[in-house]
């Protein structure tokens, strides 16, 4: 199975053995049971998100969308921030008049919970299409009309020939995974059955693969966390070496996406985020795919550039651009170095993200103390031991949690970094703690490529020379837990996925 | 019967019920919900309540059940004794409330029972069932008062004299609701009542437990709250008075007075504080005279918002900066009843400021239906409300943009600016808008 045929796009502890609760090392990781660490679970937890926030943070940024969330009133409450974040992207990409996000929740109440809500779906479509006139209309399936049994797929394409706009998919019921990186999937899922298989027109044609000679075109796969600054250093970077770009499929239009069937390699710069989809283009469309690096740090960038290259002979060239861009990188982060030697850092983000900036920060002579990864899946695996060889064998606690700020706050009191680097939402703990921190990514700044290098060490050394902020707020804050709580394993609630009885014996193997 | 919503202006019951708790120092919501429930609350909060964000029991740190299949299958009761009996190990709070989401109540667990089990062991765990089919942020606020007031509350606690309680400021929903509050207590304190406003942060339990020795609860809205204050006198005894939001000299002199003949305070006390209160809100305004007349800022109003909004903005328009309100939109989801409460409360403002009220939750239709009313206007150059002014939320800046009028967000959602102590309540409040809406004018300069 795979994009193409899944009707629903299956959860990423199915697809991918995806794993959310592991409290461990960064040597133990790549030993455990693939099998245990998707099943395990907390026996407490805090509020996660769910598949249903990344799949409607992406499909809003498609231009001209309507959005309709089937469900209760609230599902789509989210959105005012995800219109925060996509007016930013607007206004990076020079449309500072970009017209607000517009969705809408079909509202489901008590009364529609007994009868259904097809009916009431169906309406909205209809008069959406009339009264908005959208060139897209998405509908997105949640929690509550899934259980009712309400038949999205049988009302959209029931009124799919009423309407003019392209009608898009997606099935996002927050209780159906653990894993909410599944979202990516099912944006994926829904923009490529909503421009291509189920287009009007078909799907475009396949297009004659590239011979030596020709100059390429790459897709590159962007990610809500992947600002306009870095776009272009990527974009920089392939146009060097003789490579053109599409970006896509955020913020494109049917058209662009469209055209990504049309390139002669399909990039990821995040490889758990883009497998799906890459997978797509590459069985339906035989666009061959580099999927395993993201260009953060020098180390990286130059194994991503150079795999790129390899696919159309042009390592001459990325080999060239790679000397030259590192000499200058090296030499620009120089006067940052004296305050970054040595610093600890506690790294949090999604896993990939995590790890190769975790590799960025080695480069800059600092050494990992911790990892806090969303959630674990084979993308990361081989990272974690290339951090621990980066500095000596030192082994550093890893924790596996979709958020979880009570083991995040445990984990730091015992580590006590000297740097935090964190997601946003990530962020505001450590520095409750008096910890100096930097976002792992904003969409202003650049991370990725030579200039990320450099950006990042001058952001650090910046955080490094007054953190004040922060050091007064941990002096002035109260503690939402109990002083117990840091007496404790921060890994005490994390319950293995064996079954119970093998669970003491495995652990002593 | 519900129709789908254009961009909802409010969360679900669980979203409400939630920012309530969040609002409560010391206490903590476990959701018994979906993974993603809290979050999307909690999402929304932290934008359009104008960057209110996580403090230490709330955002990604809220206790949570996170079910799945499994649990959607076989029952969550188990998984939500387990988290429960976690939370009160691990979180240090005086008051644990479980709310729920849709998942839960269409599946019935029986959550009652599984808090009652902790209940009986002395522990201070209550529960609301507030999935968000039930309906919206309103909604549940009302639940989770009905759980406060019937689990938490003490009963039989002897009466204070000059103790009220507040009731119908929904934290979120009234974006500046701490600063409101706070201003409402001061005021309130200075002719000697003193006032349990809950969701500030600096109320606590203590005075949430105690609640029921108030004398009389304050309801400051036509529509939100009074479920709780009906409640709150039917349980314990706590007759309750319903008032628009006082924003602004007028409206505030107004407001006390009436709660000063309640509580019978001295005339003199009252007009002293009236006085300071006054010179306080002209010592400031006075100097702007030049450019208030000068620059004719006199604006048709155009007011978006939900009711305690639409209604307190536009009477202080009205009466404190001599505007003319034309259009008020108001975009709770209200049944009959509660429409005409609304609609009783907009027909005391003198008709020559009064303006048109329609009831609409969608902001295209808004924007439809205040054209339709400029085209029957009939005039000639097209223009019957220039100089108009829009103060609503974010979601009507195109409005203004499209009437070439000024704007300015008090409402939910406000995603441009960072709210903290900021409130339109009293005559400082008032003083506020007023600096807020004449920056806005001069803001090109």
């Amino acid at each position: 199975m795979g994009l193409k045929e899944d009707r629903v796009v299956p959860g990423r502890e199915d697809r991918v053995a995806a794993c959310m609760a592991y409290g461990g090392s960064a040597c133990s990781i790549g030993g455990e049971s693939k099998a245990c660490l998707k099943n395990s679970e907390r026996g407490f937890s805090q509020a996660g998100i769910c598949q249903l926030l990344p799949t409607l943070g992406m499909l809003l940024t498609l231009p001209d969308i309507a959005v309709i969330i089937h469900g209760a009133i609230g599902c789509g409450s989210a959105g005012f921030g995800m219109n925060v974040s996509i007016r930013l992207h607007h206004l990076l990409r020079g449309n500072p008049n970009a017209k607000d996000s517009l969705w809408f929740s079909t509202n489901l109440d008590e009364a529609d919970v007994v009868h259904g809500g097809e009916q009431r779906l169906e309406e909205t479509i209809l008069t959406v299409n009339e009264r908005y006139k959208p060139k897209s209309i998405v509908v997105v399936q949640t929690c509550t009309p899934s259980i009712i049994g309400d038949d999205l797929v049988g009302v959209v394409e029931k009124v799919r020939p009423l309407v003019e706009a392209n009608i898009l998919y997606a099935h996002c019921e927050g209780f159906k995974t653990k894993v909410w990186a599944t979202g990516y999937d099912v944006a994926f899922h829904a923009m490529i059955h909503g421009y291509i298989e189920k287009d009007k027109e078909g799907p475009p044609p396949r297009k004659a693969p590239w011979q030596p000679g020709q100059r390429p075109t790459v897709n590159v796969i962007n990610l809500a966390s992947v600002g306009k600054p870095d776009e272009e250093e990527i974009e920089r970077l392939l146009n060097a070496i003789g490579i053109d770009v599409t970006i896509g499929p955020n913020f494109a239009d049917r058209e662009k996406v469209r055209q990504l069937t049309q390139a002669d390699l399909t990039v990821s710069i995040c490889p758990t985020h883009d497998d799906y989809l890459v997978d797509y283009l590459h069985t339906e469309y035989g666009i061959p795919f580099v999927l395993k690096d993201m260009p953060i740090g020098l180390e990286n960038t130059r194994n991503w550039l150079l795999d790129i290259a390899g696919k159309f002979g042009l390592e001459k060239e990325a080999l060239a651009l790679i000397e030259a861009e590192e000499a200058r990188a090296r030499t620009a982060v120089e006067r940052f170095l004296p305050v970054l030697k040595g610093i600890r850092v506690f790294l949090s983000a999604g896993e990939f993200r995590a790890l190769v900036t975790g590799g960025l920060f080695q480069e800059l002579g600092m050494e990992i103390v911790g990892v806090r990864s969303y959630h674990h899946d084979e993308f990361g695996t081989d990272f974690y031991g290339r951090l621990v060889n980066g500095q000596q064998g030192k082994d550093f606690p890893v924790d596996i949690a979709n958020f979880q700020p009570f083991e995040l706050v445990n984990l730091l009191q015992q580590v006590k970094p000297d740097l935090f680097a964190g997601h946003i939402w990530d962020n505001a703990w450590a520095a409750r703690l008096g910890y100096p921190t930097i976002t792992i990514f904003r969409i202003f700044d650049y991370y990725v490529g030579y200039r990320g290098f450099y950006e990042v060490a001058k952001k650090a050394a910046r955080i490094l020379r007054n953190h004040s902020f922060n050091a007064n707020l941990s002096r002035n804050v109260t503690d939402a837990y109990r002083p117990e709580w840091y007496e404790q394993n921060a890994f005490k609630y994390i319950k293995s996925g064996l079954p119970e009885g093998l669970q003491s014996d495995t652990a002593a193997v | 019967m519900s129709t789908f919503i254009e961009r909802p202006r409010y969360q679900c019951a669980l979203g409400g019920a939630l920012v309530t708790i969040n609002a409560i120092e010391r206490a903590v919501a476990i959701v018994h919900a979906s993974p993603g429930c809290a979050a999307a609350a909690d999402g929304a909060a932290a934008f359009g309540g104008g960057y209110w964000g996580s403090t230490v029991h709330d955002g990604r740190a809220t206790p949570s059940s996170n079910i799945v299949e499994r649990e959607v299958i076989f029952g969550g009761e188990e998984r939500l004794a387990e988290q429960i009996s976690a939370t009160l190990d691990v979180v240090d709070a005086d008051l644990y409330a479980v709310i729920t989401g849709c998942m839960t109540d269409i599946i019935g667990d029986d959550v009652r029972s599984v808090v009652n089990e902790f209940r009986r062991q002395g522990k201070p765990v209550i529960v609301a069932e507030t999935g968000g089919f039930k309906g919206n942020s309103t909604v549940g606020y009302e639940f989770l008062w009905d759980a406060l007031i019937n689990q938490f509350v003490s009963k039989g606690l002897p009466k204070k004299d000059r103790l009220v309680n507040i009731f119908g400021v929904l934290p979120v929903q009234d974006v500046f609701w701490r600063g409101n509050l706070l201003e409402l207590k001061r005021l309130l304190s200075a002719i000697g009542i003193e006032a349990n406003t809950f969701v500030t942060p600096f109320d606590d339990t203590a005075s949430l437990k105690n609640a029921s020795q108030a004398a009389l609860s304050i309801v400051l809205s036509d529509v939100h709250g009074q479920k709780a204050a009906a409640l709150f006198e039917e349980v314990h005894g706590v007759p309750y008075i319903t008032e628009s939001l006082p924003f602004g000299p007028t409206a505030t002199e107004r407001f006390l007075r009436r709660i000063a003949e309640l509580f019978n305070i001295s005339s003199a006390k009252l007009n002293r504080v009236l006085k300071e209160e006054r010179r306080h809100y002209y010592q400031f305004i006075n100097p702007l005279t030049d450019l208030f007349t000068d620059q004719d800022f006199q604006r048709f109003g155009v007011v978006i918002g939900n009711a305690n909004y639409a209604y307190a903005v536009s009477r202080f328009i009205a009466d404190d900066l001599g505007w003319i309100p034309y259009f008020a939109a108001i975009t709770d989801i209200l049944d009959e009843q509660q429409q005409a409460a609304v609609l009783a409360r907009f027909a005391t403002i003198p008709e020559q400021a009064r303006p048109k009220v329609i009831f609409e939750t969608d902001t295209s239709r808004i924007r439809e239906r205040l054209f339709a009313e400029l085209e029957k206007e009939n005039d000639p150059y097209g223009t019957p409300i220039s100089p108009a002014f829009v103060i609503g939320s974010n979601l009507d800046r195109p409005l203004a943009a499209d009437l070439k009028a000024g704007f300015w967000g008090v409402s939910y959602p406000i995603t441009n600016r960072v709210v903290t102590d900021q409130g339109y309540l009293g005559y400082r409040g008032g003083l506020r808008l007023a600096t807020e809406v004449v920056s806005a004018l001069v803001s090109n300069r």
